[in-house]
């Protein structure tokens, strides 16, 4: 399959946006840790990791949320829902007019800690009056849902779970939306928490690592986890321009693949991220020449680098500044999609590279132009933002800076 | 653009054939139940399982050998709703997957957290089936369809938005066909939560609470074919159960039917959705429309509910094709929407 003619003709403006991650609460928080490379990643305090093999994580501190719990109904809310009530709130008091039609949001683990909660408490046998509240929130849809009524934003929403490519997803599929004409503003990320199960389950299968995570390092030893909340703004340009919106950047180009080799493992040649990065290329009509900066997927496992690495060198070559920002914070899941989507825009309105630290020497299997350890300036207008999951779910989209078009 | 049904499969606690399962839905026949035990020291749940021989071939598949149930019932759907569409996915040119579900793969999440609370460690071989979207990635691997694969998530709710994704996708040209599959696996744990939640039964036909059941249900939608999937509701959400009825209300209203349906099916599954419904349509389109009620035979298999009530429609207009068939979805906790299909 050849990559997609674009299917519509809007273009499709980026008018705000809300961050919280262990890099900082907000976007000019974030910018300062993306232009410091600050590590944020730390001991795991949220569970016990006594038995397992990695023992730290990016984090986001309880004093950056605990601020959120002022009403009554927020006492009971996730941490989750904390989250995107921090990120949606940024984003309205940067557009205070933005009215989304649509709730576009990606997810994986949802409110799996009250799971959790719900089952320690059966093994422990007593009644709890809390565990009807437990399975309430347990849901996927219910941060989204607690976020929407603080915005006051009573419009449909879909949850797209397609594992680590969850929040890319939901923002492609969020411009696809207003650039074939369905809607004219959607409000679009993603969201995950850190959980036990979870972290468990990377642990199980030794993809998380007892060391620093190094994305395409050749003494790579696999990644760590991380937490947060990304939201954008999604508006057709010239609806956005006519209310006399701020344009902060542009969606122009999605490609999604699906790689069918295994369930957890993509296939060496790289034919998913590949086709994922063609296919967004094809649909923003740019040359892979065109991309100033590549926000990389990076988990720093063996097999995501090894695939990802070759894919974007065969692409590119080692012309492209690449750098993978979940080094600074873990991988934040569902919710990293959104988060490197917001980095994105932030790499281009800060002319700012941001490092991939703890790197000390590039994996021999291929050339690649590593924005290593510190932060690099450029002028950039095109950043090509990747994520791939399980199932092999590959997703690439293309953001750039509100003058390119 | 028009959007059609063309093909349709499901994978029930009363069997899988469409005609076979239609006719017990109109007999109100109820699908035998399962005792699910607990932990010692918990009451036992009954639920509504698939009878395992129904998924045998699908489960020989080397890529299925060792996924959940949830997996299996979403592969056989989905290869039955292929078949009767009459599309060989190797040559089915863009086609695209929408998997939707409630709960995901619960039983291998239970097994697996039970193994990290009492060992410290969990299996590997357990941990990438927990994940929502491993049954969307096993469809995808059986058809060998490198492009769109999306799972959603959400109430039941969830599988209408997956119908409405699916027709945005043929609208935008991103596909040329849709496969839309909702699945849902029952558990003990499954059925206490819902239990503790006041929302789940102990019985097929009782109206104080669902009776959770396995189960799955998919359609292909194309560009042709003979079953219109003439108007979908993107959903309307509720913040509360008590604003639900009006949610469902304002869905109706995107509908904008020129005339009343012919009739109904129902997502009334025992709980507060019945009233709320009812109200709604009432509200909407008068009192008298026929109803039906497959949830009373097939129990509820969340994320596969909205789906399953879609064959339903597809399959009364097969017996009677006159008027528009309206399929109202009240999920447990966050959005309703509405369908019709003529």
């Amino acid at each position: 399959m050849t990559s997609p003619e674009p299917t519509g003709s809007a273009s499709v403006a980026i008018v705000a946006a809300g961050i919280i991650s262990p890099l900082g609460r907000g976007l000019e928080a974030t910018a300062r840790a993306l232009r410091a490379g600050s590590d944020c990643v730390t001991q795991v305090t949220a569970f016990d990791v006594s038995s397992a093999r990695c023992h730290t994580a990016g984090q986001i501190p309880d004093e950056w949320i605990e601020d959120l719990r002022a009403s009554r109904a927020s006492r009971r809310f996730h941490r989750a829902s904390l989250m995107m009530i921090a990120a949606i709130r940024e984003l309205r008091a940067l557009d205070p007019g933005f009215a989304p039609r649509q709730v576009v949001i990606g997810a994986t683990g949802g409110g799996m800690t009250f799971g959790e909660a719900f089952f320690r408490s059966l093994g422990a046998g007593a009644q709890d009056r809390r565990r009807a509240g437990w399975l309430a929130n347990y849901n996927p849809q219910k941060p989204v849902l607690d976020a929407q009524e603080d915005a006051g934003f009573r419009v449909p929403s879909i949850i797209i779970a397609n594992a680590c490519a969850s929040g890319t997803n939901a923002i492609g599929h969020a411009f696809e939306l207003i650039r074939c004409g369905r809607h004219d503003a959607i409000l679009c990320g993603g969201y995950d928490a850190l959980s036990e199960m979870v972290f468990r389950g990377f642990d199980s299968l030794q993809a998380s690592t007892p060391e620093k995570i190094r994305p395409f390092d050749a003494a790579r030893t696999g990644l760590v986890l991380g937490e947060g909340a990304a939201l954008l703004a999604l508006e057709n340009r010239e609806h956005a321009l006519a209310r006399g919106a701020r344009i902060l950047g542009l969606v122009t180009g999605y490609g999604i693949s699906t790689d069918t080799h295994h369930i957890t493992q993509p296939h060496p040649s790289g034919i998913g991220p590949r086709l994922a990065m063609e296919r967004a290329l094809g649909s923003a009509g740019c040359a892979a020449e065109s991309v100033d900066y590549i926000n990389a997927h990076g988990t720093a496992t063996t097999f995501n680098d090894a695939t990802e690495g070759l894919a974007i060198a065969q692409l590119f070559g080692n012309r492209v500044p690449v750098s993978s920002t979940k080094s600074m914070m873990g991988h934040a899941l569902g919710g990293a999609g959104a988060i490197e989507a917001v980095i994105s825009l932030l790499a281009i309105r800060e002319g700012l590279l941001p490092p991939n630290i703890n790197f000390s020497a590039c994996d021999p299997a291929w050339d690649l132009r590593i924005v290593a350890n510190r932060p690099g300036v450029a002028t950039v207008r095109r950043v090509l933002s990747n994520s791939f999951g399980f199932g092999g779910t590959n997703a690439s989209l293309v953001i750039e800076s509100a003058g390119s078009n | 653009m028009d959007v059609f049904i063309t093909g349709t499969g499901w994978i029930t606690a009363l069997g899988a054939g469409l005609a076979e399962v239609w006719d017990a839905v109109l007999c109100g026949t109820a699908a035998p139940v399962r005792e699910l035990a607990g932990p010692p020291g918990h009451r036992a749940h009954f639920a509504a399982p698939v009878p395992a021989n129904l998924v045998d071939s699908v489960a020989r598949n080397p890529r299925l050998r060792r996924s959940s149930n949830i997996s299996l019932f979403a592969a056989a759907a989905g290869l039955a709703a292929l078949t009767d569409a009459g599309v060989d996915p190797a040559s089915a040119g863009k086609c695209a997957i929408i998997f939707a579900t409630c709960d995901g793969g619960v039983i291998y999440t239970r097994k697996f957290y039970d193994q990290v609370v009492r060992d410290g460690a969990g299996s590997p071989l357990l941990f990438p089936e927990t994940v929502y979207n491993a049954p969307g990635s096993h469809v995808a691997a059986l058809l060998g369809l490198d492009g769109i694969t999306y799972t959603l998530v959400g109430d039941a709710s969830a599988g209408l938005a997956a119908v409405e994704l699916g027709v945005q996708l043929l609208a935008s040209g991103q596909a040329d066909q849709c496969l839309v599959v909702g699945a849902e696996e029952a558990d003990w744990i499954l059925c206490e939560a819902y239990r503790q939640w006041r929302l789940s039964g102990s019985g097929v036909g009782s109206n104080r609470g669902a009776l959770i059941a396995d189960g799955a249900a998919a359609i292909v939608l194309s560009r042709e074919g003979r079953y219109r999937l003439q108007s979908v509701s993107c959903g309307v959400p509720f913040f509360r159960q008590s604003e639900a009825a009006a949610s469902l209300e304002a869905a109706l209203g995107q509908l904008r039917l020129p005339v009343a349906p012919a009739r109904v099916i129902s997502s009334a599954n025992g709980t507060f959705v019945d009233r709320a419904e009812q109200s709604a349509i009432e509200a909407a389109y008068g009192p008298g429309i026929p109803v039906i009620y497959p949830k009373i035979s097939l129990g509820d298999p969340f994320g596969a509910g909205a789906l399953m009530q879609i064959i339903c429609a597809v399959q009364s207009l097969r017996q009677d094709p006159e008027g528009s068939v309206l399929v109202p979805v009240i999920g447990l906790n966050h959005q309703a929407a509405a369908a019709v299909v003529s």
